[in-house]
């Protein structure tokens, strides 16, 4: 085992190549049964080289079975040599616990042999066929879901390591969804695990700056909840301090693209890192990376006081893209992680200075302030990180930002504009575009003579200026072209705008009397002030409701419009909430869990509908969350429509018959069902309208985690209901004796039932974030039991079926839901 | 030495190392002055050729290292430049060219000067340099007290130093420092002949759109409207020194010149206080924070706006209309009664441009005005501390009413009315074209032009001996006009249609007397007949609603038994008798002359530019500087 990381280090190797067949049998150190499954391994495209993959996979294994037939028994001084120069190594723990048999569950339905969950209990029952552990390893089956859970639950060193090494052959995607998990059982568990997961992570931190500050984000917020003297010493903060460094930079033959390291033969790793785990990255990410110092150099060179000078004008493109490369010379090396976490310093810091600020008014206006001084620093190398694609944020379009509702904190919502590209980090940052570039843009709205682009104005003055000294260059004849050229500084014809309306201009011409009744003008005018009803109103005190009310398409045309790069065809609106002061961990967990039973309905084929939205953490108390676009809080629809949720609906949607109606029916009994689990299963609590949205197509998207599990506001007692089913929600799918009410309890039957089916893969979840947290939602000590009891793993169908009515019913008697309105509309004037 | 230049020998014939040694001697301004003036015409003659000579190596010394005699060549041209154009104030130009370069070389000798002056301001090197050369170029503007009339400026639009200017604008410290004399010197080389000739400042200005310098621009403006709002806040009225017509000219030739600058007005950021910002430049980090553009406003040095909740934000245009409704509450002074002119100039290329409307109106950008409003004695004290916060079109809006309902005086500012009513026209117009519903109380503004009507009823006599009264009320009563046929595409609420027939309505008398006054000039000959039928005409469909309407509200009082009807009686009575009346629809309601400064307004800038040359020429200053400060800082440096 002391070798196999040096091992695994020099040889570089090709990502998309695939892999050799890694097929352990081949090898004949091990006497493992050639099994069908290791055909599976050989589909598998590794990152790691297949010579050395293979090499160590054998002694991992070699040594796994060792050691179970040593009776797990582990011989510390095996591993001292293995520990990273780079953080001491603590006292190794001379024995390894026994593998932990999990209770066993009663299946009475039977899982079809083969297949994972008795591939799992097999291993379970008979923890010295290591043959049965090794084949499930390597077979098809053996996702990321599975390789979180036997790291976490394994205590085996050699079974952790050979996780370790696995976690390179799953996609990239896969692991991301579990890097919450991974980092959390770096940071609180012990040694072996963190030395089986450190390489992994390393590895993806050179290759990626988002997968870098991800990390550090991560490291940073689950590490808080440690005793400040242990803090500082602990693996995960100082993991840190490396990535943050910026020391893990993609090494090897990237460093001749890099001008500073000048030869190749100097070290390519820093020395920091270097040595015990440089895994050389694959030559997919050997993509040069343009420094944004660079562009920054660049531009700033080019504004100089040429800028008015239409040949720089025009020159500009090629000079910033062409320059970058000579300019790398001049400047230091290129600064990865630097502008990113700039701008999300930017967003925070205006956060903290908004909740300063007495009236939501005020705070409105200083982020709107404050986002145009931001806009000055765009576009630079910076991205939404709850974005599916990659971009550069070009702009932010700021008057269009909201203050949210919050009584203390600040947060509020941005709008983004970005554009996408291939690579933020090696596509070239976007030229900046002036704001006032929106004008010439805008042609349509000018006067055909005034619709000169700044350029054309600017290619046709360039004719003009050549004043030789010559008294001829003063002549008429140049005032009249100059005249003609410029318009707006000559003439008095044409300006800036024209306002001449159409109709007016036409009437201009008809000599004959026009009458017109006053009270058409009258009823014109109550009609049209009619006409936009599903508009809400400008509330100062809920500046955001009209904001969220517009529908996204209409939004995004709009700012379109007025943006400079809205002509580009990669221009694309984003929008963030921008979270100071909220510790959004328990929220990052809610999301995992939702995403995990979302696909868990999906693969079952249950129609139940939930919108799990993007959680950013960035420390213990900040972070980003994605909003949900054209979704309203039930509280302002109440507030704005003064109608009831069926009388909204039947507003929106039409009458009853209408397919529109049904349609936005069936959505809200769907998301009902959905959420109607999740709040009973996760013990979602605080359900109240502001809570609770509800989108256009008539979709609710339960929102704001903040009491779930063991924890519930103030500890009242209050909402003992499983879920929250007012009559309102019971009148918009057709009363309790409708076909949609009897759907609504059906799905959520099928829903719990696949729920149940894939249990363990929602409280692996949880499981792995409660080690070492001080999260509210794992408060005491029967949350997870709590949790497992709600899978209710030991009742037959017919007994869910009632469990399901029975929870339905005790939610839609339930006073406390109303009761706990009240309390909302008394505390916090929410409806 | 000078006495030798005077003299009529070359004075380095005797000794070679004259010149050289001449810079570096201190500079005696005065003296050089008084001897230039004292010079008489025939001895002109003489020593022509060693003033020339002076010129000459004045223009050399600028390029020598030694920073002394730099500065010292500096202050000799400006001494030159002044010495003989006061001697000659009648010469022509030519004359004064030949005196001072001698006419073949002129053109060598300026192109050398604006080269050298122009490496100065972009170069590293001193500030107090850079400060010098740009009050030389100051002086050199304004030496004449018509900007025009200076023949050398036609060196200085040939030899462009436009860039430099720009370029002192954009950055952050060398702004702070020089920003205003910068731009007072753009505004007056901007002038130089703009209606005669192609002045290339003006086509270069109007052309920028480097968003750096307009913003460098803009802070300029700001900060000195700020500053100037800021003592007016802290002193009465009367304290209250010159108002700046040159800081306003040149935010007039920004808005007017150049479409970009329109973004810089609604840059928004936080109040600045002069006293606060520190003078001393900040020494720009190498590192920029995110990477791409470099800092470009002078908050984005320090990362974090100051932390003050009572700090209002604001941008150029609030800043703007508070410094205009300080300046206009008192227009008796003419320097003042310009500025409110020119207040007024501008918001009218300000309503007139698209961009700026849009965010004037955009109900997004919500600001909280505090406007000056006079003290008045029938008007309560202003309790409104508490205004709420809307878009910026409503301070404009309060500013135009502000200002109508304060002015109704003996002396009346018949031009700035005018400016007055065609603003709230043209930003009329853009509502209705873009059917925008702006929550405006309306019923003030009825209220303050009904008022108008009234005052100019009462005092047709005495007006009209000096003014065309008629074309006022044209515009006046094509305002309401606006309001009765347009209403439905811009008012906010059906009430407020309904209101705008009550007001009508309620003031009946006002229309029905303008009507008879209208009427009886329009049959009468006189030089007014066509005007005041403009006026008859104007008016068909206000009288169509009060006969419309009168008899109606009568009736219901008489059937109804009561005397005095409520206004909610009264817009019922509106509301149930809307569909029994007919209006005419007039043509052109919502067209307008758009502003154009030539020739309208030419006459106003030749003088505002000749004041503001004076004003500048008299505090321009060379020894601002002290020798001293000079010394001491080249004495570290050489």
């Amino acid at each position: 085992m002391d070798d196999t990381e040096p091992d695994l280090s020099p040889t570089p190797s090709d990502q998309n190549s695939p892999s050799p067949s890694l097929s352990i049998s081949s090898s004949p150190s091990l006497s493992l049964p050639s099994t069908p499954s290791s055909e599976g391994v050989g589909e598998l495209s590794l990152v790691i080289d297949a010579e050395v993959a293979q090499r160590a996979c054998q002694e991992v294994l070699q040594k796994v079975k060792l050691q179970q037939v040593e009776g797990d028994v582990t011989d510390p001084q095996d591993r001292v040599g293995q520990d990273p120069p780079g953080p001491p190594a603590p006292a190794l723990t001379p024995t390894v616990k026994p593998l932990k048999i999990r209770e066993e569950v009663d299946d009475p339905e039977g899982v079809a042999p083969g297949s994972v969950k008795s591939a799992r209990r097999r291993q379970r029952h008979n923890p010295s066929k290591q043959s049965w552990l090794l084949r499930l390893f390597e077979s098809k089956l053996f996702d990321v879901s599975m390789a979180i859970s036997y790291l976490h639950n394994s205590k085996e060193p050699g079974v952790q390591a050979y996780i370790g090494n696995r976690l390179f052959s799953f996609p990239h995607e896969d692991v991301d969804f579990y890097l919450p998990q991974l980092l959390n059982m770096y940071i609180h568990m012990d040694e072996d695990v963190g030395d089986a997961i450190k390489p992994y992570v390393v590895h993806r931190c050179r290759q990626s700056i988002s997968f870098s500050l991800q990390c550090a984000w991560l490291l940073g917020a689950y590490s808080s909840d440690m005793h400040i003297s242990t803090q500082r010493h602990s693996r995960g903060t100082k993991l840190r301090k490396l990535i943050l460094s910026d020391e893990l930079k993609p090494a090897g033959p990237r460093a001749r693209r890099d001008p500073l390291t000048l030869t190749p033969f100097c070290p390519v790793t820093s020395p920091a890192s270097g040595g015990e785990h440089s895994l050389s990255p694959s030559k997919r990410t050997h993509q040069r990376s343009k420094s944004d110092a660079t562009v920054s150099i660049s531009l700033s060179s080019n504004l100089k006081r040429t800028a008015s000078n239409p040949k720089v004008e025009s020159s500009q493109d090629e000079d910033s893209s062409s320059s970058s490369d000579s300019l790398e010379f001049e400047i230091g090396p290129p600064v990865r992680l630097a502008p990113q976490r700039e701008f999300i310093k930017s967003l925070m810091g205006i956060g903290k200075r908004l909740a300063t600020l007495p009236t939501k008014e005020q705070k409105t206006q200083r982020l709107i302030s404050e986002l145009s001084l931001l806009n000055h620093k765009l576009p630079a190398r910076v991205w939404l990180p709850t974005a599916a694609f990659d971009h550069h944020v070009v702009r932010v379009p700021h008057t269009q930002a909201v203050v949210l509702n919050s009584k203390d904190k600040a947060p509020y919502l941005i709008y983004v504009e970005v554009l996408e590209c291939e690579n933020f980090e090696t596509s070239s940052v976007p030229i900046r575009i002036p704001e006032n570039r929106i004008r010439s843009t805008r042609s349509v709205e000018n006067l055909p003579d005034c619709g000169m682009t700044a350029e054309q104005r600017a290619g046709s003055f360039s004719i003009v200026p050549n004043y030789d000294n010559d008294d001829e260059a003063w002549s008429v004849d140049d005032i009249g072209e100059l005249q003609v050229e410029l318009p707006e500084v000559h003439t008095n014809s044409c300006d800036n705008i024209s306002q001449f309306s159409v109709d007016s201009i036409t009437s201009l011409e008809s000599k004959e009397p026009v009458f017109i009744a006053a009270g058409d003008i009258r009823r014109r005018l109550s009609e049209q002030l009619a006409q936009a009803p599903t508009t809400f109103k400008r509330d100062p005190e809920d500046p955001s409701a009209v904001a969220l009310k517009e529908p996204w398409e209409e939004k995004v045309r709009r700012i379109r419009e007025g943006s400079p790069y809205g002509h580009l065809p990669n221009w694309r609106l984003l929008s963030v909430i921008v979270k100071c002061g909220d510790d959004l961990r328990q929220e990052l967990l809610a999301f995992q869990v939702l995403q995990q039973l979302k696909s868990i309905w999906e693969q079952e084929r249950v129609p139940l509908w939930i919108k799990p939205y993007k959680i950013l953490v960035l420390s213990s108390d900040s972070g980003m969350i994605e909003p949900v676009v054209n979704a309203v809080s039930l509280h302002q629809v109440k507030k704005q429509s003064q109608l009831s949720l069926l009388d909204y609906f039947l507003q929106e949607h039409g009458a009853t018959t209408t397919e529109e109606f049904l349609t936005a029916q069936r959505n809200f009994v769907q998301s009902c069902a959905g959420y109607s689990l999740i709040c009973y299963l996760l013990q979602v609590k605080d359900r109240h309208n502001g809570n609770i949205l509800l989108d256009a197509d008539g979709h609710i998207i339960h929102i704001d985690f903040g009491f779930i599990l063991s924890s519930s506001p103030k500890n009242l007692g209050f909402e003992t209901s499983a879920f929250k089913l007012t009559t309102e929600f019971v009148d918009v799918m057709g009363g309790p004796d409708g076909d949609m009410f009897n759907y609504y309890k059906m799905l959520m039957l099928q829903g719990l039932i696949a729920a149940r089916k894939h249990m363990d893969r929602v409280l692996q979840i949880v499981e792995i974030m409660q080690q070492g947290s001080q999260l509210p939602c794992f408060h005491g000590s029967s949350t997870m039991r709590g949790l497992k009891e709600r899978f209710h793993m030991s009742l037959t169908e017919e007994q869910l079926q009632l469990l399901i009515d029975q929870l339905v019913d005790g939610s839609m008697r339930s006073l406390t839901t109303k009761l706990y309105d009240g309390f909302q509309y008394l505390t916090n004037g929410i409806m | 030495m000078y006495d030798e230049i005077f003299a009529k020998e070359n004075p380095a014939k005797n000794n070679p190392r004259f010149w050289d040694e001449l810079f570096l001697m201190k500079v005696n301004l005065e003296y050089l002055e008084s001897k230039l003036e004292s010079v008489d015409g025939e001895e002109v003659q003489r020593i022509q050729d060693n003033i020339n000579s002076l010129f000459h190596h004045c223009v050399q010394a600028l390029g020598e290292e030694h920073q002394i005699k730099v500065v010292n060549a500096l202050q000799t041209l400006c001494a030159l430049f002044r010495g003989v154009h006061q001697k000659n104030k009648s010469a022509s130009g030519f004359d004064i060219i030949n005196m001072l370069m001698g006419f073949d070389k002129a053109e060598q000798r300026m192109k050398d000067l604006m080269e050298r002056l122009d490496s100065l301001l972009c170069g590293d090197g001193s500030e107090s340099l850079k400060s010098l050369c740009l009050k030389l170029l100051l002086c050199l503007v304004t030496v004449t007290d018509n900007i025009s009339q200076n023949t050398i400026l036609e060196y200085v639009m040939i030899n462009s130093i436009f860039e430099a200017i720009l370029q002192i604008l954009s950055d952050v410290s060398s702004r702070g420092q020089h920003g205003y004399d910068a731009v007072v010197l753009l505004a007056l080389l901007v002038n130089y002949r703009k209606y005669e000739s192609v002045n290339p400042y003006i086509v270069k200005l109007s052309i920028v759109d480097d968003e750096p310098t307009l913003d460098g621009m803009g802070m300029v403006v700001h900060q000195a409207l700020t500053e100037y709002n800021r003592v007016h806040s802290n002193h009465s009225l009367s304290f209250i020194s010159r108002t700046n017509e040159a800081i306003l000219l040149a935010l007039y030739e920004a808005v007017h010149l150049n479409r970009n600058f329109i973004t810089v007005l609604a840059q928004s950021h936080p109040e600045i206080d002069i006293a606060v910002t520190p003078t001393t430049p900040t020494p720009t980090t190498p590192t920029t924070p995110l990477g791409t553009t470099p800092p470009s406003l002078d908050m984005m040095n320090n990362p974090e706006l100051p932390l003050d909740p009572n700090l209002q934000t604001s941008n150029l245009l609030i800043t703007f209309l508070k410094y205009a409704s300080i300046v206009m509450q008192d227009t008796k002074d003419e320097h003042r009664l310009n500025s409110a002119r020119l207040c007024l100039i501008i918001l009218t290329c300000i309503a007139e441009d698209q961009y700026a409307d849009a965010f004037l109106h955009d109900d997004n950008m919500n600001f909280r005005v505090n406007l000056h409003r006079m003290p008045m004695r029938h008007r309560k004290k202003a309790v409104d501390k508490n205004i709420p916060s809307r878009p910026l079109v409503c301070a404009v809006l309060d500013l135009m009413v502000e200002f109508i309902v304060t002015h109704m005086m003996k002396d009346f500012p018949m031009d700035l009315y005018l400016r007055c009513v065609q603003i709230i026209h043209k930003l009329l117009c853009y509502q209705k074209k873009c059917r925008i519903r702006l929550h405006y109380t309306w019923r003030e503004l009825w209220s303050a032009l009904i008022n108008l009507l009234k005052f100019l009823l009462s005092n047709e006599t005495t007006l009209l001996a000096k003014h065309n009264i008629f074309h006022l009320a044209l515009l006046v009563v094509n305002l309401f006009n606006m309001f009765i046929t347009y209403g439905d595409t811009f008012l906010p609420t059906s009430n407020s249609y309904d209101e705008l027939y009550y007001e009508i309505v309620r003031m009946h008398q006002v229309f029905d007397n303008l009507y008879c006054m209208v009427l009886r000039v329009s049959t009468n000959t006189g030089q007014w007949k066509e005007a005041a039928s403009k006026v008859t005409h104007a008016l068909v469909n206000v009288r169509a609603i009060i006969n419309h309407f009168n008899p109606k509200i009568e009736s219901y009082a008489a059937v109804n038994h009561i005397s005095q009807l409520s206004e909610e009686q009264v817009l019922e009575v509106v509301r149930s008798n809307y569909d029994t009346l007919t209006l005419k629809l007039q043509d052109g309601l919502d067209q307008f002359e758009r502003y154009s400064e030539q020739p309208k307004e030419a006459a106003f800038f030749k003088e505002l530019v000749r004041s503001i040359s004076l004003n500048v020429r008299k505090n321009v200053s060379l020894n601002t500087l002290s020798q001293d400060v000079l010394l001491k800082e080249f004495s570290t440096i050489s």
